[in-house]
């Protein structure tokens, strides 16, 4: 047969022009942020605001040379975060050659199944929202990096929870009055941990924790035998540590009806997911008697330095208020963007880079800088309560637990 | 020690087993019958409470309904609507998920039931949602009859009494609960159908002989476990106010297990097992035990079983239907 030379030299004309176009020698390199966030179901009240804050990060801060996408990831199954669904998650991101950092989980159960892949695998991860001390802290912390000790891949813009306890703590003893409470839990790393930190503080303060109990996931649905009991023990404030989804919601609910309703009530970040009129919020579930004499704290900054302009960008894009964690979500936006900026987008660069202790990064949430278990220094929790006229969340103050700054709301 | 409280525990736990009692009927009213463990029952009794949802937004019904004849009449509408539409949901599953497995090795229809378990939550997460709704509570929840016990001292020991609360919805719970038990019991054990149905379990072939229509009693067994597992869905609505695709599991799982703690087969024990597990949950609470509650009501299961292999009441074999 005769060679056909023609045809021959289209298809090498062919295979050129095609590698010219996907090795991008003239573009910006593609580069992207893993996100793994809940983002379905009960959840997405949480996970839906943050990725947004994200969003918003990338638009806002263009890297010259690089264009920035975002590899989304959902770790809730059946409408509740899965620690094995981040699992798969973390590992799916590490597998994507172009994911240079990760932004999430952001629950701290979650964040546990986590912490061991990315730290093997050297992917910087930044937690928007997790609080749990042992994530980072002591030898819970040290075991969760023990395939790479020193090479810290996993930092967090939310103060802990001893820190958020605390500040639980505060709220019922100083804001409330209360000198009795009842602690309940959710049994669950995030919940029971934030719940032991508040009891601890409270009798430091002077208070008396009259009772202690958790209540497993089977269970949550029915806590008015728990609250029959501690009813009779009179506590003067409620304190919750858990989430919505594992009965926050209900739990206030009940409250109200085995006749605990004018009892305050105080929880985390945990019910903090939204008004009264969000589907499956702690709001909306504990219903219109039940959200009264609420308190709530997230363990983040509320009045950050440019509140108003981050909250007016984020209404001009998405049309709504931003939520408790969209800044904090774009703060971790903010640090992977200077750090792609200034190191490039190599995954060991940028980790090395981010988890530098004397690195101070200017975001939206203030300066912002890592210690050397990859903790933020700026130990700022917010505090909330219920308001009636908007059926929402309303900020009244935050305290700064380094310096022991309050700064009160603007009337 | 308060007997206020206790009493108010004890009130608690009634109305908590009232719901385990009535999924747990279901459950032993099948297996007594064609040995079969149904696993979907207790997302029949969840579906039961998403229809008693759906009902009441289709009247409109915003919340507690303060007038008693327009309350009692959308009770009625409610139970009955509710036990009808699960009702003929357990006859429909029963035709065409298990009947067709009747001679088929015991795995098959297990796996089965397990498969239209998934199948009635997916349906439900699709068409409602996958996180918590809200129901509103027909019955206000906080209205009730608060009584003052007698304080009294047995020798140096004195028993004092804080009020007691006996909230109306709950005392609806388990008037309505028991009534259907005791129907139940004149139905299986006085009519003529409860006689197919109790000769059917003893002897399926020996029954056929005797002209009993199999495949109807069977249906009809099916009809009425899954309408008072609709009617125990009705109940969770009216105390929660909220319900959930994935309740079934949680609740199907304890009355399966007060189905075996009080002898599978034996519709009385089903009953005595649902409010011994309420009891001892709520007690464990009551301790301060909530966490291990779980705990303490299974390791009396395994004492029971090790001690009583067929449960508590599981010998009187003659009585199950």
């Amino acid at each position: 047969m005769k060679p056909r030379p023609l045809a021959f030299i289209a298809i090498v004309a062919l295979v050129a022009a095609a590698c010219g176009s996907s090795s991008g020698t003239q573009g910006p390199k593609a580069v992207k942020i893993g996100v793994d966030l809940p983002l379905s179901g009960g959840e997405l009240p949480n996970g839906d605001p943050t990725i947004k804050g994200v969003e918003l990060a990338i638009d806002q801060n263009p890297v010259a040379g690089y264009t920035v996408t975002i590899n989304k990831q959902d770790d809730a199954v059946n409408g509740i975060h899965n620690p094995n669904q981040g699992a798969t998650n973390i590992q799916t991101l590490i597998g994507d050659s172009s994911v240079f950092a990760v932004v999430g989980p952001f629950n701290s159960n979650v964040a546990q199944a986590e912490i061991p892949k990315s730290n093997s695998a050297g992917l910087i991860q930044c937690s928007p929202a997790n609080t749990n001390p042992g994530l980072t802290k002591g030898t819970t912390g040290a075991d969760l990096r023990k395939s790479n000790p020193t090479k810290i891949a996993y930092v967090r813009v939310a103060t802990t929870d001893d820190i958020q306890g605390q500040a639980g703590a505060d709220i019922a003893y100083t804001v409330a009055g209360a000198k009795s409470a009842y602690v309940v839990d959710d049994t669950e790393t995030y919940g029971k941990g934030l719940a032991d930190v508040f009891a601890t503080e409270f009798a430091k303060l002077g208070g008396t924790v009259v009772g202690h109990d958790g209540v497993g996931a089977n269970q949550q649905s029915d806590f008015t035998a728990l609250l029959t009991a501690a009813k009779a023990k009179n506590p003067a404030f409620v304190y919750f540590g858990g989430v919505t989804a594992t009965g926050g919601g209900l739990l206030r609910k009940q409250m109200v009806d085995v006749g605990m309703g004018s009892i305050p009530f105080g929880g985390g970040d945990g019910i903090s997911d939204g008004s009264a009129a969000t589907a499956s919020s702690f709001l909306n579930v504990a219903g219109p008697q039940g959200d009264v004499n609420s308190y709530m704290t997230v363990a983040a900054i509320h009045d950050i330095p440019n509140a108003a302009k981050f909250a007016s960008d984020y209404k001009a894009k998405y049309g709504t208020e931003p939520g408790a964690y969209s800044a904090s979500g774009y703060a971790c936006a903010q640090i992977y963007l200077q750090a792609l900026a200034k190191v490039g987008s190599d995954r060991e660069a940028v980790r090395n880079y981010v988890t530098t202790t004397a690195n101070v990064f200017p975001t939206v949430l203030g300066n912002v800088s890592f210690d050397a278990n990859g903790d933020t220094t700026q130990h700022i929790i917010s505090y909330y309560k219920y308001d009636d006229a908007t059926k929402d969340w309303k900020y009244f103050e935050q305290k700064d637990f380094t310096s022991g700054v309050t700064t009160t709301a603007a009337p | 020690m308060d007997a206020g409280i206790l009493t108010q525990q004890a009130f608690n736990a009634l109305t908590i087993g009232a719901m385990y009692a009535l999924i747990a009927l279901g459950y032993t009213m099948v297996y007594g019958i064609i040995e079969l463990i149904n696993f979907a029952h207790g997302d029949v009794f969840m579906v039961g409470s998403f229809v008693t949802l759906w009902l009441l937004s289709t009247f409109g019904v915003q919340g507690a309904i303060n007038d008693p004849p327009r309350l009692t009449i959308m009770l009625i509408v409610m139970f009955a609507f509710t036990m009808t539409v699960m009702g003929l949901v357990g006859v429909v599953i029963e035709r065409f998920a298990y009947r067709p497995l009747r001679n088929a090795p015991r795995l098959a229809p297990l796996i089965t039931a397990i498969g239209v378990s998934f199948i009635l939550q997916n349906i439900i997460q699709v068409t409602f949602s996958n996180s918590p709704v809200n129901v509103p509570r027909v019955i206000e929840p906080q209205a009730g009859a608060t009584v003052q016990l007698p304080q009294f001292a047995v020798a140096n020991f004195q028993v004092t009494a804080s009020p007691v609360t006996f909230a109306y919805s709950h005392i609806f719970i388990i008037v309505l609960a028991v009534s259907l038990m005791v129907a139940l019991q004149l139905f299986v054990g006085r009519t003529r159908l409860g006689r197919a149905m109790r000769s059917t379990a003893i002897d399926r072939e020996a029954a056929q002989l005797m002209g009993v229509d199999i495949n109807t009693t069977i249906a009809l067994t099916f009809f009425i476990g899954s309408a008072l597992a609709g009617a125990a869905g009705v109940a969770w609505a009216l105390n929660y106010g909220t319900t959930k695709f994935d309740i079934g599991f949680q609740a199907g799982l304890k009355s399966f297990t007060a189905a075996v703690l009080g002898g599978i087969g034996n519709t009385t024990g089903a009953a005595l097992g649902g409010f011994l597990i309420a009891f001892i949950e709520v007690f464990s609470s009551q301790l301060g035990y909530s966490r291990w509650s779980e705990a303490i009501v299974f390791s009396i299961l395994i004492l029971v079983l090790v001690f009583r292999p067929t449960g508590l009441l599981g010998q009187r074999l003659a009585e199950r239907a």
